[in-house]
């Protein structure tokens, strides 16, 4: 008898994608009338999933449902859960429903590295992947089981919308859906990959979650599709231009990764699950193998001496990580700030940098919620911070306050504030102004700060400092150009650098570049056990 | 515990030629219907390096991004896509259903200074016809156009220092 | 001559110090802020520490500060190197105005060479063969083509005051003149601080022969054969032999008759360098002189034996040349591959970054004039020449197979060079054969780096290794109970606030 339910493990050498969780029967040898019925309803099953369904979804350059499943679990792990429900009769004939096994969506649970993860899956090839009542109740179940398990949860969305026929039960479905995502916010990582359409209501899905994959030029995102956009404002624009993966990456920072096809897709979701625990009251796994020097004096040659040269930062963070760990997140949009996690001695720690080739690293309103959103999700996974600091404030000007510079700047101050996970922060050269106190400084709460010999420390910029400070002398000099060089240089020399804020304490020590990896690691470790209580309270009031 | 739903990968490389791997990939190459033992090494003092037919050579990864990879192979660059048979099937399916048209951004090859702009915004040019100056090592380079196309934008300015890999110019390929 | 300044960085700096060292000189080198750590420095008896002058001129080409810093250390002689101020007559008057050596020729030859206007009316003089061109400098590039109309295209530009291909341009029909008249000056003005241009026939396809000259101030001029430099690309020269399979004994004996004439005509002194063209005929056309020591001088060394810095020392010191033409003897054949931090396959363009591992051959066929070490960092504020390779071997066949073994044997990693170039040019055919003009590497090769199609096929496993690492190595030193295990303290807490 026990090669009666064998899943088929083996693979099989001429076709590429064979499900391996649909259960192999036809080696069954019972009669009896109950075995009967169920060996034709798997076969109906089976059927169900035709080559035909596959090849519709491959001729447009989409996986199917149950290829994306099996590539993202470990073979043989996953399980199925209500493979076998049919759709909810509709209140009013209208419209067309297929009585399909499954509803349009695979849900279950399975490892990915070894590891318990929840998945849903929606399926495109059955009545274009809509949402329909049973189909949210399928997704709701087993949202609801991982936040029980306390385990993560991935989202492939592959959806027409909201199925016209069931009418409002599909819409409480999405809402059911929703308040799901919501209530397991914070406590276990959520993750959606797009791998298709997902329009009007659905996009608020993968916009509550954690993060969003999106794959090039077969994934869409938008409240309003073309046709009404066409209507409303006559204006021609095509799904990919409205909001394909490029543009989301990009312009609306909706989508946190992309890539090139859903193998990579799925591919990288689960390097990055690696970085991640299964709840917020684990740490996250922890890599063992690491021979990263402590002690690299490369790290002395970045930074320019010419306070007004460009570097990368991604030099300076590549040199501090454990070789090959940096994982970066939205990489695309707000390329002035760099966020992304990696792992410094096998533990993961996110990195939050201001890019001084981008527009010289300012803050502004879209690096402002990059930033925070990020720092505050590390803060609820338990994932310490490591800030590096080379910034020359705000981006001034009339369309950032205008759009609220100061709303945006402030969440960024309130989630590095907020963050009781260890906060380390290095100023690699600047640090002036608001910007330097937003940046995670000591007095916000920062565990510990250091400074390289380049850094420069003070209210602004010398330029602005001696503009204010000498504005009646730099008037009346006969060649003002030469006085202000000389005080922007003395500036320079006296005020601007990290020795005074060393002195007073603002940071904790001036640090030779070569040791910073080493001064980090032995932070981390002292704040390894860090806990901080903070006061009872229904929940802060972020400056949203 | 690996994920082995992938039976091989193909790297692709830039002028398109494919080389089959199986899964799961073993230290192992068939060259000319013979198959040699090859290994990759890292070590601290070397750096990157491989080891084919008794011989030591040099490997430095220049970049890497997804599947994307520019290595430096014996001091000699090459570039390669890794993909799996599903992923060519579905490039070959998107071409079929994009115009063939592509834009090309041109990069500073080097940090310098752009010292000269000599196309503008609309211009025609043809491949290995100069765009502008960018003067780096004390020597003023030209950088030419690598294909036949228009001037969709030139992103800098005289006078203006870029780094490199910043976009200079982005031109919209001919058509046919 | 007691304490030499050496003027210059990089190798030429290290190889003059190891000279004057030799000959029991005290060298002082000039560290700059640009590369404080240069490896030039550890070569040097004496350090000047020159970081905290920060001009936006480089120190090396202010001739005030020079002298000024020469002066503080109690220098009694400078020597420039190639390139900075190494042809600037200006600078030669200096030093010796300060009565300080100029390790160099007299300034009123380096003016008279350094000029081409004039030193083509000085060539012309004495009746060396030279191509049509403008009388003197042109000042637009109206003018310009109107002469070219007249000479017939093509046409070259070149930097009045110049050399090492900067400044200089190839038109080949008039709509391309202004453009390229406006970046031959700029580029003239930028590297020699001198906008003036002038213009003449172009040779199609000529071979860039060298003659190596040598005098002293007693009025002796010897030569020490000549150079073939024709492997060059925008007239940047990549690789240099001695002697050229292209001169038999006869011609030999001409051009360099030619260039020993021409070094009289100035008074001549120290070493030198006049420059022809030989075109297809085998008629030679005289090109320029260059009054400093040459980049590719180590050939000449290798195959005469005898060390071209410590003759210029002497000549500097007054010494008459120990020898006459008649014991200057050529033995075998000496290849020199400049190793530039270039990127070969994106057209030769400057290639940055820091040297991770650099391993030389090891040969006593091989000589490294080298200006770097492991972990220089390469930026674009210097030439991209890194250090020089020269292959020795007892005539060309030989020098060309070691030179090969040795180019395999070079292991440099970190930047892009021209190592990959070398491999392919040792091995082509037209090359071996010495069939090849200054237009070679332009218009006859389609490959410039050694294309090999096992090593695509490795290159391409190894892509596929690390993308196989990153996404399917296994996982087992991912623990997940390490990040369960948590303390008491922490576990409760954590668990405590919810």
């Amino acid at each position: 008898m026990e090669d009666i339910l064998e899943p088929s493990q083996e693979r099989n050498p001429g076709k590429l994608w064979s499900p391996s969780f649909i259960i192999k029967l036809n080696r069954m040898d019972l009669s009896g009338k109950n075995y009967k019925d169920f060996i034709d309803r798997n076969e109906a099953l089976k059927k169900q999933y035709s080559p035909e369904r596959a090849e519709k979804q491959h001729s447009k350059g989409k996986l199917t449902a149950h290829e994306r499943i099996s590539l993202l679990f470990d073979p043989g792990t996953f399980e199925e859960i209500d493979a076998f429900v049919t759709p909810a009769d509709t209140p009013v004939e209208f419209g067309k429903v297929e009585k399909t096994y499954g509803d349009g969506v695979i849900v279950g649970h399975g490892k990915i590295n070894g590891r318990l993860v929840f998945a849903y899956a929606q399926d495109f090839t059955i009545m274009g992947g809509s949402l329909g009542y049973v189909h949210s109740k399928k997704i709701a179940k087993i949202q609801e089981m991982a936040l029980k398990m306390g385990s993560p949860i991935i989202g492939m969305m592959d959806s027409g919308g909201a199925r016209i026929q069931e009418g409002v039960a599909s819409l409480s479905g999405y809402a059911s859906i929703f308040q799901n995502i919501i209530q397991s916010s914070g406590i276990i990582p959520q993750i959606s990959l797009i791998m298709g359409p997902a329009a009007g209501g659905a996009v608020y899905s993968p916009a509550l979650t954690d993060f969003v994959f999106m794959v090039n030029q077969t994934s869409y995102m938008f409240v309003t599709g073309p046709n009404v956009v066409k209507e409303v404002l006559n204006e021609d624009v095509t799904s990919d231009q409205l909001g394909g993966a490029e543009v989301h990456a990009t312009k609306s920072g909706v989508a946190h990764l992309i890539y090139d096809d859903e193998e990579n897709t799925i591919l990288a979701l689960k390097k990055f699950l690696s970085y991640l625990p299964s709840n917020n009251v684990e740490n996250p796994p922890v890599l063992q193998e690491d021979a990263t020097p402590d002690i690299n004096e490369k790290l002395r040659e970045i930074v320019p001496d010419d306070p007004n040269k460009p570097y990368d930062v991604k030099e300076v963070i590549n040199l501090l990580v454990d070789r090959n760990s940096f994982f970066e997140i939205s990489e695309l949009f707000a390329p002035n700030l760099v966020i992304g996690f990696a792992r410094i001695k096998g533990k993961t720690v996110g990195i939050v940098a201001n890019q001084p080739k981008v527009l010289a690293g300012v803050l502004d309103i879209d690096s402002s919620d990059k930033g925070a959103r990020f720092i505050r999700f590390c803060d609820a996974f338990n994932i310490p911070l490591i800030t590096l600091e080379d910034v020359p404030g705000f981006l001034p000007g009339y369309e950032q306050e205008h759009k609220g510079i100061i709303r945006h700047g402030a969440k960024m101050l309130f989630a590095y504030s907020e963050a009781t996970v260890p906060k380390i922060t290095v100023i690699l050269r600047k640090a002036y102004g608001g910007a330097f106190i937003v940046m995670n400084s000591k007095s916000l709460g920062g565990d510990f700060s250091f400074a390289w010999p380049t850094a420069e420390i003070a209210v602004m910029g010398p330029d602005g400092a001696v503009a204010i400070l000498y504005r009646k002398e730099l008037a009346e000099a006969k060649d003002p150009d030469k006085l202000k060089a000389e005080l922007v240089k003395k500036y320079r020399d006296k005020i601007a650098n990290p020795f005074i804020a060393d002195e007073s304490g603002y940071i904790d020590e001036v640090i030779d570049p070569a040791v910073t990896r080493k001064k980090i690691v032995s932070a981390l470790n002292a704040l390894s056990n860090k806990w901080v209580k903070v006061p009872a309270r229904k929940h802060g009031n972020m400056p949203l | 515990m690996n994920m082995m739903n992938i039976e091989k990968l193909i790297a692709v490389s830039s002028s398109g030629k494919d080389f089959e791997f199986e899964m799961p990939l073993k230290d192992k190459i068939v060259i000319q219907g013979e198959e040699y033992d090859i290994k990759l090494y890292y070590t601290e003092e070397s750096g990157l390096y491989l080891v084919w037919n008794g011989k030591k050579y040099p490997v430095e990864i220049v970049k890497s991004k997804q599947n994307k990879y520019e290595i430096l192979f014996n001091s000699i660059s090459y570039s390669f896509t890794i993909e799996t048979p599903f992923s060519l099937q579905r490039m070959k399916v998107l071409k079929v259903n994009k115009p063939s048209v592509g834009n090309i951004s041109v990069k500073a090859p080097m940090p310098g200074k752009i010292v000269d702009i000599i196309c503008q915004k609309g211009s025609k040019v043809s491949r290995g016809e100069p765009l502008l100056i960018l003067e780096a090592m004390k020597m003023e380079n030209e950088i030419l156009s690598p294909i036949d196309g228009t001037v969709l934008s030139v992103s800098v300015s005289k006078d203006s220092t870029v780094m490199k890999d910043d976009i200079l110019v982005e031109i919209e390929e001919k058509k046919g | 001559m007691n304490k030499l300044l050496i003027a210059n960085r990089g190798e030429i700096a290290i190889r003059i110090m190891r000279t004057a060292s030799r000959m029991g000189i005290t060298t002082v080198a000039i560290k700059t802020a640009l590369e404080p750590a240069a490896p030039y420095l550890a070569t040097a008896t004496e350090i000047y520490d020159n970081t905290a002058f920060t001009t936006a001129v480089p120190v090396f080409l202010d001739v005030d500060r020079i002298i000024a810093i020469a002066q503080e250390v109690g220098a009694d002689a400078i020597h420039p190197g190639y390139g900075y101020l190494s042809e600037s007559a200006y600078f030669a008057q200096k030093c010796i105005d300060q009565n300080i050596t100029f390790v160099g020729p007299a300034p009123d030859a380096i003016y008279k060479m350094g000029n081409k206007t004039i030193a083509k009316r000085i060539a012309r003089k004495i009746g060396i063969p030279m191509v049509d061109g403008s009388e003197g400098n042109i000042s637009d590039a109206d003018q310009a083509i109107k002469i070219a109309e007249k000479i017939g295209y093509p046409v070259i530009i070149k930097a009045a005051s110049g050399g090492g291909g900067r400044g200089m341009r190839i038109v080949r029909k008039p709509e391309d003149m202004e453009r390229n008249f406006n970046v031959a000056s700029n580029e003239s003005r930028k590297a020699f601080n001198d906008p003036s241009v002038f213009i003449e026939k172009y040779i199609e396809n000529p071979k860039h022969i060298e003659i190596q000259v040598l005098g002293d101030t007693h009025g002796n001029v010897v030569h020490l054969g000549e150079r073939e430099c024709s492997i060059q690309r925008k007239s940047q020269k990549l690789l240099e032999e001695a002697p050229s399979s292209a001169l038999d004994a006869k011609l030999r004996e001409e051009i360099a008759g030619a260039a020993v004439e021409l070094a009289k005509a100035v008074k001549y002194f120290s070493a030198g360098t006049v420059e022809f063209l030989l075109d297809a005929d085998k008629k030679f056309y005289f090109m320029e002189m260059n009054t400093r020591i040459q980049v590719e001088h180590p050939v000449t060394e290798t195959v005469t034996g005898i060390d071209l810095v410590e003759q210029q020392i002497k000549v500097a010191r007054g010494e008459k040349l120990a020898f006459k033409q008649s014991d200057i003897k050529m033995k075998g054949w000496a290849i020199e591959c400049r190793i530039n931090s270039e990127d070969v396959q994106s057209g030769f363009v400057p290639s940055t970054g820091r040297i991770e591992k650099l391993e030389y051959p090891s040969s006593k066929h091989v000589r490294i004039d080298s200006g770097v070490t492991e972990g220089t960092t390469i930026t674009t504020g210097f030439d991209s020449m890194i250090f020089k390779l020269i292959v020795s071997g007892e005539n060309r066949k030989d020098a060309i197979e070691n030179c090969k073994k040795a180019l395999d044997e070079l292991w440099i990693t970190g930047i892009k060079t021209t190592l990959p170039f070398f491999r392919m040019l040792l091995r082509n055919e037209d090359f071996v054969k010495g069939n090849f003009s200054t237009s070679f590497v332009e218009n006859k090769l389609d490959n410039f780096v050694l294309a090999d199609k096992n090593e695509e096929a490795l290159a391409a496993w190894i892509a596929t290794k690390l993308f196989f690492e990153e996404h399917f190595s296994d996982d087992s030193n991912l623990d997940y109970e390490k990040g369960k295990d948590l303390g008491p303290w922490l576990l409760n807490r954590r668990i405590g606030q919810f």
